[in-house]
């Protein structure tokens, strides 16, 4: 009877010993689990000053952009009992909505890229090699971008159709040579593609043809087709 | 005989316990090294916490702003078929440029980096990567998509997918894995992601592991930037 006891005293001890152990275990696990990489926590110095530049510029670019609407708000008060300037008033607005969304031929600061396939090349320029330069120049803060003169909106895909036999731009075929213009900071836009990892060195590496030109008047066509939703409230 | 065995499998339980402990914390503690008590850092710390909240002040302020220039907007417009045209346009337009939250139907996928280490595979190829999400952001937009986000930031036309060290940046804001990646849209095309041979399955050859789910009540959050052209100007 004694025996038994004591073997059940050490079996609770046991047992109980195990779920604290594995209580603290999960409770690790979970400390690791949430340890966030984008967290500031987590950075080091150059890291942090980094994001903090990050920050003050997005600061920066945000409070021109509110004065701008402080400013539009009073205009609005002034003119909005008047028929005509409340009408100059949203003409102008609309046409700057035209403008940043791409239904509009703009010029200005940039850089044109040509591309073309080479028998110095092992295979032809794909799809992903274009959607690659396009990615880096709106990083490098291009304001406008077409490719053979289809212009690059915010839901354009660059795809290719059938057997890589070509490639598609909204929905559009276009052929070899690729010509890209880029409306944006000329030297921001040439030193995304050039150099190290650059996509233009890198096609340039693999044998095809590829130049890039500045130029302080170039000019971007508009998207040609309507722009419409169907599904977004 | 019976007891013995029994205290070899304790021990070894105990033992077996205490290594997972002991390595748990040794994980937990070189992470927490990385939490430098240096000052300068600390510094950087607090710096960029009140920039953020300097930055998220101004954003409310800018709502507000916007909220009075509609209700401005209407009242120059009303009982003038004209004006109304223009409004709704505008109201239209900024809704595809990103300058408003939306709702509507479509499919929020998931990428994450494997789980599961499989040695058989190269380690790189079952973390996702940059190009990764911006091929499932451009096979979206092939499907239909009318609107996309990356982890609740709104893509835009200025919008880059980039690694920066261990991190992907959208719109200058890092990201990290799992990315959900929400797209409205019709959601039976937008699917096509998931079908057999499709993009997603390409990625889970990889090792990377995919997610696809309709959903009918999505919402995506506003661009939370600024659109403004400084080099580029209409031809009249």
């Amino acid at each position: 009877m004694k025996i038994k006891k004591d073997k059940l005293i050490l079996s609770i001890v046991i047992g109980l010993s195990c779920f604290v152990l594995a209580v603290v275990m999960s409770m690790q696990f979970k400390v690791v689990q949430q340890t966030d990489i984008t967290s500031i926590e987590t950075m080091r110095e150059t890291e942090l000053r980094t994001e903090l530049s990050n920050w003050k510029n997005k600061y920066n670019e945000l409070s021109e952009e509110y004065n701008q609407l402080v400013e539009k708000r009073k205009e609005y008060q002034e003119k909005s009992q008047d028929d005509t300037e409340a009408s100059e008033l949203l003409k102008s607005e609309l046409e700057n909505i035209d403008m940043l969304i791409g239904k509009t031929d703009v010029i200005g600061n940039g850089i044109i890229v040509t591309i073309d396939n080479s028998e110095n090349a092992d295979t032809d320029i794909i799809a992903d090699d274009l959607l690659l330069i396009v990615n880096s120049l709106k990083d490098a803060g291009a304001e406008a971008i077409s490719i053979n003169e289809k212009r690059i909106v915010n839901m354009t895909d660059i795809v290719e159709i059938g057997n890589n036999s070509f490639i598609q731009v909204n929905g559009e075929r276009i052929l070899a040579p690729y010509s890209i213009k880029a409306i944006g900071e000329e030297t921001y836009l040439k030193s995304a593609l050039l150099g190290n990892g650059g996509q233009l060195d890198e096609l340039k590496k693999l044998g095809f043809y590829t130049d890039i030109q500045q130029n302080d008047k170039v000019e971007i066509k508009k998207y040609e087709k309507d722009m419409f939703t169907k599904y977004i409230e | 005989m019976n007891k013995k065995i029994e205290s070899i499998i304790l021990g070894i339980m105990c033992l077996i316990l205490t290594y997972g402990i002991s390595v748990q914390i040794k994980t937990v503690n070189s992470i927490n090294s990385n939490l430098s008590t240096n000052a300068i850092e600390n510094d950087l710390r607090d710096q960029i916490l009140k920039t953020k909240e300097k930055y998220d002040n101004i954003f409310s302020s800018m709502e507000k702003e916007q909220e009075m220039i509609e209700k401005e907007r209407e009242k120059a417009t009303n009982n003038n078929q004209e004006l109304e045209d223009y409004e709704k346009q505008i109201k239209e337009k900024s809704k595809m440029l990103g300058l408003t939250e939306i709702t509507g139907p479509g499919v929020i996928v998931t990428l994450k980096d494997s789980t599961n280490a499989n040695s058989s595979l190269d380690i790189s190829s079952q973390l996702v990567h940059d190009f990764d999400v911006l091929s499932v952001v451009n096979e979206l937009k092939n499907a239909g998509a009318e609107a996309i986000s990356i982890n609740d930031n709104r893509i835009v036309s200025t919008t880059s997918i980039l690694c920066s060290g261990n991190v992907i940046e959208v719109n200058n804001q890092k990201v990290g894995t799992p990315f959900e990646i929400k797209a409205i849209g019709l959601p039976e095309q937008l699917a096509a992601l998931s079908r057999p041979g499709g993009y997603l399955s390409k990625l889970e050859q990889y090792g990377i592991e995919t997610e696809l789910e309709k959903n009918n009540n999505i919402t995506i959050p506003k661009y939370a930037g600024a659109l403004n052209f400084k080099y580029a100007q209409t031809i009249k």
